[in-house]
C-alpha cells in the first residue's frame, strides 16, 4: 500500500483482513434439477480460487449462493468465523463483480464508485477521498465525471472493479468478470487482476468457463461438472495429474488427446500397432491420453503407432500438427520449422510416463501405465 | 478497361425509383411520400382547425355554412367563449376543476399502486395454490349468503367462515396443488380490462349508491384508479423486467436496504416508464365518458359530460360552445404531452444502447 493514503481508507485497509470462506455440503435444487451437489470447498484466506466449468455446470449458481442472492438448498457457507448460510447479501462484507459489470446507467463513475459507501452512510468527504483512491488503483481517476455509456468495455470492468474494492471488503465474488472483453484487452486485465488481488490479499472466488483464465488466475482451481466437483488443486496439479477423464479433456489447449481401445493380452489395438499397457484389467474399455506436447511427429513405423497427417498449422511459436487415426483427431505440438505434408504417413512418439489412462466406461483415472511391450 | 466500373444505362422507371446513391431516397419515392405524408396530415389537423374557426362562428355562420377562412368567408366573434368564461363561467370552471382532480387524483393512485404491484410481479416469485383460491371464494361466497339472505350474525359468519377456510385449505390445498404462477397473476390482472366497462357500470352504481357516495370525486377517481390499473401494471411490469436484475443484486451485494435500492436505482430507471404510463392513464381519464355519466350528475360533472351536454340542450347543439369547450380540453392534454415528450422518447432510447 502507498504511504499517501488518507487515514480514513487507512483504518479500512487494517481492519478488513482476509477471512477464510467454508462452503460445507453446499446444494441446490430447482424442483426436480439438482443444479449445485454436495460442494465442499475450504477457501483460505487471501486465495485466489477459480470455479471452471462448462456452461450449466452450476459454478454461477453455486457463486450466487455464496453471495446470497439464490437461496440455499442445504449446506453451509462459513465467512471467517461467522455462518452467513442464511444471512441477507448485504450483512455478507463481500463484493461482486458481474459480466455485466452492473453499473448503474444514472451514475456518475464517481456515484458508481462510491455507491456502497453512500449507501451504507459514509460521509461524503471520507466518501469522496475514498472514491479518489479506489478509482487511482484502476487508473480511472481522469474519467470520474463520465457515465458508463461513455466508457469502453475495459473502463466499465474497471469501474466495476473499483466499486468492489472500495469498501474493503472480506471476499470478492467474480462471475465471468472478463468474458465480454476482446481477447487482447482480457489477457491485460487478466494481468491487472491478479496484481490487485495480490495486492489487497482479498480471498476471491472467480468463476469462468475459460480454462486459461483459471491457469493463469488461481492459486487453486475447482473444477466442475453437472453440479459436482471434479477435482480441486493448484493449476500444475490439475493439468499434470487430472482425477478423471473430463477434467483431463477440459484442461489444456488445445486439448488433450485421447485414443479409446478395449484391453485384451495386455494391449490395446491402435490400428495396426499395439499399445501395452500393465495394471489393467483385461477386457476393460480403455481410454487413453497424452498431451499435444508430450508426443512427436515422427518417421511413418518409428513411433507406438501410425496416422495420417490432417492439416498442419503455424501458428507463429508453434506448429499444431493434427493427425487422424481411425476416427480420433489427435494434435501434436512440433518446433515453428516443423514441415509436413497433407496425407503423409507418420509415426506418433510419446513417452510411456506422460500419458493418462482413464476407464471409458466412468472416466475416472486408472492406476494402469503405458509400458514399452 | 473493365465491366466492373461500367453502369448500365437505366430506364426512366429505374431512374425516377431507383435511390441515387446509398442511403438517399429515390425521386419518384419521394414525392410519393410527401404526398401521403401531406395528406395525412392534412386529414388529421383538419378538425383541429374546423374546431379552432368553428369557435370563433356565430349561429348564423355555422347555419348558413360552410365557411372556411375566417374574416373573409364570415366575420369571426367571441361571443361563443364571452358565453362560457365570462356569462356561464362557473358551470365551465367547475367542470373544468372537476375533471382536473379527477384525472391527477386517480392518475396518481393508479400509477402508485399499480407500478407497486408490477414491481412485486416482475421481481417476486408467486407461486400461489389455485385450489386454495377456489376455497377462499367459496367460503366467501357461502358467508354473503349466510349474512344477507338469511341474517345470521356476521361476528358468527366471520368465526365459522375463517374455521371452514383453514379446515379446507389444510385438508385440501396442501394434497391437491395446482400452482400458479406469475404469468397467470399478470394475465388475470389484465384480463380485467378486456371486460368493457359498460358491462360493470350498472353495478358499480349500484355500489356506490349504497353507500351514498354517488356524485362525488372520491367515487369517481377510485373507479377510474381500479379501472385503469390493469394498463399500468401491464405496462410498468414489462418496464421493470427490462431493468437488468444484476443492478437490483450489486445494489443488494453493497449494502442497499430494498427501500434505498428501489429509490437509488429502480426509480431513476423507470422515470420513463413511470412519464408514458402516467401520460397515457391521464389521457384516459380526462376523455373517459361512460363512468362519468352514470356517477356524477352536477357537483363532480366532469368536461366530457359538459361537451355532451351542449348537445342535448333545448337550444339545439351548440356547435360554437362545443368547440370552445373541446379546445379548452386539449389544452392541458398538449401542455403535458410536451412536458412528459422529453422522457418519453429517452425510454424508447433506453433499450437501443447497450450497457
Amino acid at each position: 500500500m502507498s504511504t499517501d493514503m488518507s487515514s480514513a481508507s487507512e483504518t479500512d485497509t487494517l481492519t478488513s483482513d482476509a477471512k477464510r470462506l467454508s462452503i460445507r455440503k453446499m446444494n441446490k435444487h430447482y424442483g426436480d434439477f439438482h443444479a449445485v451437489k454436495d460442494l465442499d470447498i475450504e477457501v483460505e484466506p487471501g486465495e485466489f480460487l477459480v470455479l471452471l466449468g462448462p456452461s450449466g455446470c452450476g459454478k454461477s449458481t453455486a457463486l450466487r449462493m455464496i453471495a446470497g442472492l439464490e437461496e440455499i438448498t442445504s449446506g453451509e457457507v462459513i465467512m471467517g468465523e461467522r455462518d452467513v448460510t442464511h444471512v441477507l447479501p448485504k450483512y455478507r462484507d463481500i463484493a461482486m463483480v458481474f459480466q455485466s459489470y452492473a453499473l448503474y446507467p444514472h451514475k456518475t463513475v464517481a456515484e458508481n464508485i462510491g455507491f456502497p459507501l453512500k449507501v451504507t452512510g459514509v460521509p461524503l468527504e471520507q466518501r469522496n477521498q475514498a472514491v479518489l483512491d479506489a478509482a487511482a488503483q484502476v487508473q480511472m481517476e481522469t474519467l470520474l465525471e463520465r457515465y458508463p455509456r461513455e466508457l469502453s468495455g475495459g473502463q466499465r470492468q474497471r469501474v466495476a472493479l473499483a466499486r468492489a474494492i472500495i469498501r474493503r471488503p472480506s471476499a470478492f465474488l467474480m462471475d465471468e468478470p472478463l468474458s465480454n472483453l476482446d481477447a487482447k484487452l482480457r489477457g491485460f486485465m487478466r494481468a491487472e487482476l491478479k496484481h490487485m488481488q495480490h495486492e489487497l490479499g482479498v480471498t476471491t472466488i472467480y468463476v469462468t468457463h475459460d480454462q486459461i483464465e483459471a491457469m493463469t488466475l488461481a492459486h487453486r482451481v475447482a473444477i466442475m461438472k453437472d453440479g459436482e466437483l471434479q477435482q480441486l488443486g493448484t493449476p500444475a496439479e490439475v493439468y499434470t495429474n487430472p482425477t478423471n477423464l473430463f477434467v483431463a479433456g477440459f484442461m489444456g489447449s488445445p486439448p488433450m488427446n485421447f485414443i479409446e481401445g478395449t484391453l485384451s493380452q495386455g494391449s490395446i489395438q491402435v490400428g495396426n500397432d499395439k499399445i501395452f499397457l500393465q495394471g489393467a484389467q483385461e477386457g476393460t474399455a480403455v481410454t487413453m491420453g497424452f498431451r499435444p506436447e508430450d508426443a512427436d511427429v515422427v518417421e511413418a513405423g518409428e513411433g507406438r503407432f501410425d496416422a495420417m497427417v490432417y492439416t498442419a498449422e503455424m501458428t507463429g511459436d508453434l506448429t499444431l500438427v493434427t493427425v487422424k487415426h481411425g476416427q480420433s483427431i489427435l494434435t501434436i505440438k512440433m518446433p515453428k520449422d516443423f514441415v509436413v505434408d497433407y496425407d503423409q504417413k507418420v509415426g506418433i512418439q510419446f513417452d510411456s510416463g506422460l500419458s493418462y489412462l482413464f476407464s471409458t466406461s466412468d472416466g475416472s483415472r486408472l492406476k494402469a501405465i503405458v509400458v514399452d511391450s | 478497361m473493365s465491366n466492373v466500373s461500367k453502369v448500365p444505362r437505366r430506364s426512366l422507371f429505374d431512374r425516377l425509383f431507383e435511390p441515387p446513391r446509398i442511403g438517399a431516397m429515390a425521386p419518384g419515392a419521394k414525392i410519393i411520400v410527401y404526398t401521403l405524408l401531406l395528406a395525412w396530415s392534412a386529414f388529421v389537423l383538419f378538425p383541429i382547425y374546423w374546431l379552432l374557426i368553428t369557435s370563433v362562428k356565430t349561429a348564423a355562420d355555422v347555419n348558413a355554412g360552410p365557411f372556411f377562412i375566417p374574416f373573409v368567408d364570415f366575420t369571426p366573434s367571441l361571443h361563443a367563449w364571452r358565453e362560457l368564461f365570462i356569462v356561464d363561467y362557473a358551470d365551465t370552471l367547475r367542470a373544468y376543476v372537476n375533471s382536473l382532480i379527477i384525472s391527477l387524483a386517480a392518475t396518481a393512485l393508479a400509477v402508485l399502486v399499480g407500478s407497486m404491484a408490477a414491481y412485486a410481479l416482475a421481481r417476486i416469485r408467486y407461486q400461489p395454490n389455485l385450489i386454495t383460491i377456489l376455497i377462499f371464494i367459496l367460503t366467501m361466497t357461502a358467508a354473503l349468503f349466510a349474512v344477507f339472505s338469511y341474517g345470521v350474525d356476521w361476528r358468527i359468519v366471520l368465526v365459522v367462515g375463517v374455521g371452514i377456510f383453514y379446515f379446507f385449505s389444510k385438508a385440501v390445498a396442501s394434497r391437491v396443488k395446482v400452482p400458479l404462477a406469475n404469468g397467470d397473476i399478470l394475465f388475470w390482472m389484465i384480463s380485467q380490462r378486456i371486460l368493457a366497462p359498460i358491462v360493470v357500470v350498472v353495478p358499480i352504481y349500484m355500489m356506490f349508491q349504497s353507500v351514498r357516495m354517488l356524485d362525488t370525486h372520491l367515487a369517481i377517481i377510485l373507479t377510474y384508479a381500479v379501472v385503469n390499473l390493469p394498463i399500468v401494471i401491464w405496462l410498468m411490469y414489462d418496464f421493470f423486467n427490462s431493468i437488468p436484475k444484476d443492478l437490483e443484486e450489486s445494489a443488494q451485494l453493497d449494502g442497499a436496504t430494498m427501500i434505498m435500492t428501489f429509490r437509488e436505482v429502480v426509480l431513476p430507471l423507470s422515470r420513463a416508464g413511470l412519464a408514458a404510463t402516467t401520460l397515457l392513464v391521464m389521457i384516459l381519464c380526462w376523455n373517459e365518458y361512460l363512468l362519468a355519466l352514470f356517477l356524477s350528475t352536477a357537483k363532480a360533472q366532469t368536461m366530457p359530460i359538459l361537451v355532451a351536454a351542449m348537445n342535448a340542450g333545448e337550444r339545439g347543439i351548440l356547435w360554437w360552445s362545443m368547440s370552445v369547450v373541446i379546445i379548452v380540453m386539449i389544452i392541458p392534454v398538449v401542455f403535458m404531452a410536451i412536458v412528459l415528450q422529453r422522457y418519453i422518447s429517452k425510454g424508447v432510447l433506453l433499450g437501443a444502447v447497450k450497457g
